[in-house]
């Protein structure tokens, strides 16, 4: 019968064929026992790691939604911060009626807002990269277009390395040493929490923005000269379009982490409970609003700080997932 | 055909003008990050030196940190710095490094990119959000936990909750590295040890750790300079006492948290200067761990050329 | 959102109602009476200011804020510091916004400490304190540092305790507790003052604060004062606090602290301290009584006690079988030259609704916070005309 080969009439040189579902077979015939247990513990023990990783995590993620998803609604979104004074229902209506009649007290239960945190949170973080985004870009053309592996960009590459690592509470004392207190305008404001936001996410952005146009293959710039184009009709007209998706996602990344700090703000920003439209005068985030809602035991304070935290982290997530689609979208374009 | 360089393409006088323009302001962008470095260490350094100077060696040696005696030596917030970081450190690195080579080694393709996404997803929550987590939930489950281990007087709120908070947080760092080293170990290197009918746990014992060692080592470095630099997450649970304890279950400070604890309150008098100057030694630390991970990164990335 | 539309309607009302009042006080002011505003009257006088103070029942009878003297005013003042006296500045200034709307004013916390030194850095235009700016650090101030007293209250010894209702303490064992020379509760020196009680046999958690506190300085004012030679830490902001207290930031944070774990105990100002709904300990005075933290009690101790020509006071330890002995004053500050013309009409028209419709005990108490005693407010409210624009 041809085409079937058997193993008993295979030459004897030839060592036997393993079947895949008679491996287990061969493994019981050919480990020691001890290197089969090892084998089995060492993949439980990575199963355990796995469990470690993301139990944790996911509890997490879990309390925040148990904890904070209820209260966020239009309201919470739109709402002034309410003040947390410990003043009850029963204690504000025993105020004379005069008093309250004069001042309006309502007496009522205070509801839970946001409002000016959110729009502080977007003010700070939207300066902030108006700030470092486009130096960063324009920083990471010269190292990566015209400056390659010349002194001043190694020099640059080092230094922006160097200020990645300055912890955030640092950024936070120097622009209040520098800023709020000396040079800048008076007080603390949403500008000054912005300017330390910047400083954070300029080396970032630089790096980050390097690497992706690095990426571009190098065909599109030779296309450019090859026409007749200069080199920066290269930069704006080839290159930038080509990695446009790549720096928009870095830019993205480096947003959802200014979004979420909470040193250098707690220093510079103030705090306020109803909206300041304004880049100038005392602001809050949502950061600085769970950090202070995390310190007190307060039931009100508490259930702010909670639905602060799944906005924020609502916020954070879509725009690190923004993030990601672009640059799978990227990716997809440079292989095509 | 005579080789012309780009710029001499330009022609026209104000098309070079164009270029010079354009060089000039993207270098002037790249210089941006010097000046801000420099700016940032001179004001940093100059604002903490009438501390530093008033306290001389103390500043590094002393224990106490105290204004009502004026004196402020680190010591015990270094010390409270390296215990929380090695803490993080102990409680991540298994767990980072089992996660990576669950998704290399044993994990089937098709879960593969949810698990590194929902991982690097978690990379990026905000560390006031392990804080509150920490401050208001933790918390009290640890201390439950630390007192059927540590006796009666263990605290919720510990170096060691501190040290447990920073692993949640320096993890998927430590597992994203670790993830891309392991993905570079050449396949000749797994399919060698296959082949000589290594088990799949000997192959990871002896193919792929062994070459990835640097760059987990480098791995696991950067996660130690987020978690030395961590401020937020470790003030709320921390304890915000200042001493030098051998049992982590009670209350310590690092020297972020007592910089977010005391810095707006003191401006005053000179604590002010010495919270600015243990940000510089912060600073300083943190940099040297940096700097060694990236090196010992990129001597693995070239090592990793095969034969 | 509907509330304030509400409270903007009826507020034209107000403001109508307001200018007739503010007409017959200016009618009234014409007509001049004019009175000391410090010593003790015998009779209820009316003040130049608006206010009448009746000595007998300590109570300030406002004719009323002078709405109309600061209608309109729009400007944008912000404060910080002592948490002890958060509570009852943020319910004021959520107060002042509705008949004031475009008054807008800030108030951030974060302790004594922060509020001298932003005041001293310029970074904020009033500051809330419960300690004393130190004569070395007034040169640092752009100008001479006011102090406008606004209520006083209690700071209380709170603890956390399942079963035990009752806690005498008194100055030593309080002292042994916070240095951690006391490490149980069952210990023979607050076991002796509680003959009646089951104490459990479990460690003392202390919860005390980690920023720089007036709520510390007075704390530690008492420990000084009562616990003798077993309080060797002094009194001050930042006290260097022994191995194994537990810091927390604010009285909040404290009052947190404690609420959180059984065995454990704290100093919280009394309005966080009810609002946490914490147990609090009886404390001994100096005239030897057991008294619980109470408003009337912080009242009975400030009665007694000598105030100064710049209105600094120090209730702690005050004689009285009624005072409670860790009372606690607190001021605003503000410096005498200000820059800018609106924010200081606007510095003047929070401290005169304090010092007026804010001393109503109902609203006060609502707040867990005494009012003034009578003479005190009116010599405050009298200190507001040293605020100067130059």
């Amino acid at each position: 019968m041809a085409g079937r080969i058997e193993i008993e009439s295979a030459p004897a040189k030839f060592p036997p064929v393993i079947d895949a579902a008679k491996r287990s077979d061969v493994r019981l015939v050919t480990l020691s026992l001890r290197r089969r247990a090892k084998d089995h513990l060492g993949t439980v023990a990575l199963w355990l790691a796995l469990l470690a990783a993301l139990v944790p995590l996911g509890a997490t993620i879990g309390v925040l939604i148990v904890k904070g998803a209820s209260l966020v609604n239009w309201g919470f979104i739109t709402g002034d911060i309410p003040s947390v004074t410990g003043q009850t229902v029963t204690s504000c209506s025993e105020i004379t009626p005069e008093f309250r009649a004069k001042y309006g007290l309502s007496c009522v239960s205070p509801s839970p807002g946001m409002g000016p945190a959110i729009v502080g949170t977007l003010l700070s973080t939207g300066i902030a990269a108006l700030l470092a985004i486009p130096i960063g870009i324009l920083g990471a053309v010269y190292l990566n277009e015209i400056g390659g592996r010349g002194r001043i960009a190694v020099v640059i590459r080092f230094f922006a390395d160097v200020m990645i690592g300055v912890p955030s509470i640092v950024m936070g004392m120097f622009v209040f040493t520098v800023w709020v207190v000396r040079f800048g305008t008076e007080g603390r404001s949403a500008f000054a929490a912005s300017l330390a936001l910047a400083c954070l996410m300029l080396p970032i952005v630089l790096r980050s923005s390097e690497e992706m146009l690095r990426l571009v293959p190098n065909e599109l710039r030779h296309a450019n000269l090859a026409l007749g184009g200069r080199r920066s009709q290269g930069v704006f007209g080839v290159v930038l379009p080509a990695a446009l998706p790549g720096l928009v996602s870095a830019s993205l990344l480096a947003i959802a982490r200014a979004a979420g700090e909470t040193a250098p703000v707690i220093f510079t920003i103030g705090v306020t409970q109803s909206l300041n439209a304004s880049a100038f005068g005392e602001n809050t985030t949502l950061a600085q609003q769970i950090f202070s809602g995390a310190k007190s035991g307060l039931p009100l304070a508490n259930e702010l700080a909670w639905g602060a935290a799944f906005t924020l982290v609502a916020l954070v997530f879509g725009l690190s997932l923004s993030a990601r689609v672009v640059t799978a979208r990227f990716n997809r374009n440079l292989k095509g | 055909m005579k080789v012309v360089s780009p710029n001499s393409l330009t022609g026209t006088r104000l098309g070079r003008a164009r270029e010079l323009a354009f060089s000039a302001v993207t270098l002037v962008a790249g210089l941006s990050i010097l000046a801000l470095l420099a700016g940032v260490v001179a004001a940093t350094v100059s604002y903490a030196w009438p501390a530093i100077e008033s306290q001389g060696l103390g500043f590094l040696t002393s224990t106490t940190w105290s204004s009502q005696q004026e004196t402020y030596g680190a010591l015990a917030l270094i010390y409270g710095t390296v215990v929380t970081s090695l803490i993080a450190l102990v409680a991540a690195v298994p767990v980072a490094l089992g996660v990576s080579l669950f998704v290399t080694e044993v994990c089937s393709a098709r879960f593969r990119a949810p698990i590194v996404a929902i991982i690097d997803l978690l990379a990026a929550i905000p560390s006031v959000v392990f804080g509150l987590v920490g401050a208001l939930v933790f918390g009290e489950a640890f201390q439950v936990v630390f007192r059927v281990f540590a006796g009666p007087t263990a605290n919720g709120s510990s170096l060691l909750t501190a040290g447990i908070i920073l692993s949640f947080m320096i993890m998927p760092i430590i597992a994203s590295i670790t993830r891309e080293v392991i993905a570079t170990v050449p396949g000749q290197y797994r399919e060698a040890a296959y082949a000589l009918g290594a088990t799949r746990w000997e192959v990871i014992t002896s193919a792929i750790l062994p070459v990835g060692i640097n760059g987990i080592t480098g791995a696991v470095m950067l996660g130690l300079g987020r978690a030395l630099g961590e401020t937020i997450a470790v003030a709320l649970v921390v304890g915000s006492a200042i001493q030098i304890t051998a049992d982590v279950t009670q209350p310590g400070s690092t020297m972020a948290s007592i910089i977010a604890n005391r810095f707006n309150g003191e401006g005053i008098g000179i604590e002010r200067n010495a919270l600015m100057g243990l940000g510089v030694l912060l600073f300083i630390i943190t940099l040297i761990v940096n700097m060694a991970a990236r090196v010992i990164v990129a001597r693995t990335k070239r090592g990793m050329i095969p034969a | 959102m509907q509330e304030i539309r509400a409270r903007h309607r009826s507020q034209t009302v107000r403001v109508g109602l307001g200018a007739v009042l503010a007409l017959l006080l200016v009618v009234s002011v014409a007509c001049g009476n004019s009175t000391s505003p410090q010593g003790k009257q015998p009779t209820t006088t009316s003040l130049g200011n608006g206010t009448t103070a009746d000595s007998n029942t300590g109570e300030v009878q406002s004719t009323g804020f002078n709405l109309a003297d600061f209608a309109g005013l729009n400007a944008n003042i912000k404060g910080s510091g002592s948490s002890f006296q958060q509570n009852y500045n943020l319910a004021t200034i959520d107060l002042l916004h509705t008949v004031l709307p475009e008054l807008k004013i800030t108030y951030a916390g974060g302790g004594s400490g922060q509020g001298k030194s932003d005041l001293a850095d310029g970074v904020v235009d009033f500051a809330g304190t419960d300690s004393l700016v130190k004569p070395e650090d007034a040169a640092k101030y752009n100008g001479q540092v006011l102090y406008f007293p606004t209520v006083v209250a209690p700071i209380t010894v709170s603890y956390e305790l399942d079963g035990v209702h009752e806690l005498r303490l008194d100055g030593p064992a309080l002292a042994q507790i916070f240095s951690a020379k006391i490490t149980s509760w069952n210990d023979e020196a607050i076991a002796v003052l509680n003959p009646q009680t089951e104490l459990p046999a479990i460690p003392i958690t202390v919860c005390r604060r980690a920023d720089a506190s007036g709520t510390t300085t007075n704390f530690t004012k008492f420990l000084d004062a009562a616990g003798g030679a077993d309080w060797p830490y002094g009194s001050s902001d930042t006290v260097d606090w022994p191995s194994g207290t537990q810091g927390a930031q604010g009285n909040g944070g404290v009052a947190a602290c404690i609420a959180k774990k059984s065995g454990s105990i704290g100093y919280v100002d009394f309005s966080d301290a009810k609002a946490q709904g914490l147990a609090g300990a009886l404390i001994q005075n100096s005239a030897g009584e057991y008294v619980e933290a109470s408003l009337s009690g912080a009242s009975a101790a400030v009665e007694g006690a000598v105030i100064g020509d710049d209105l600094t006071f120090d209730p702690i330890n005050a004689p009285g079988s009624d005072a409670y002995p860790i009372t606690s004053p607190t001021w605003i500050i503000v410096l005498d030259t200000q820059r800018d013309s609106t924010k200081a009409e606007a510095l003047r028209a929070l401290l005169s609704f304090i010092l007026t419709d804010g001393q109503d005990v109902t609203f006060t108490q609502s707040l867990n916070y005494a009012p003034l005693p009578a003479e005190l407010a009116t010599r405050a409210l009298a200190q507001i005309d040293q605020i100067k624009v130059g």
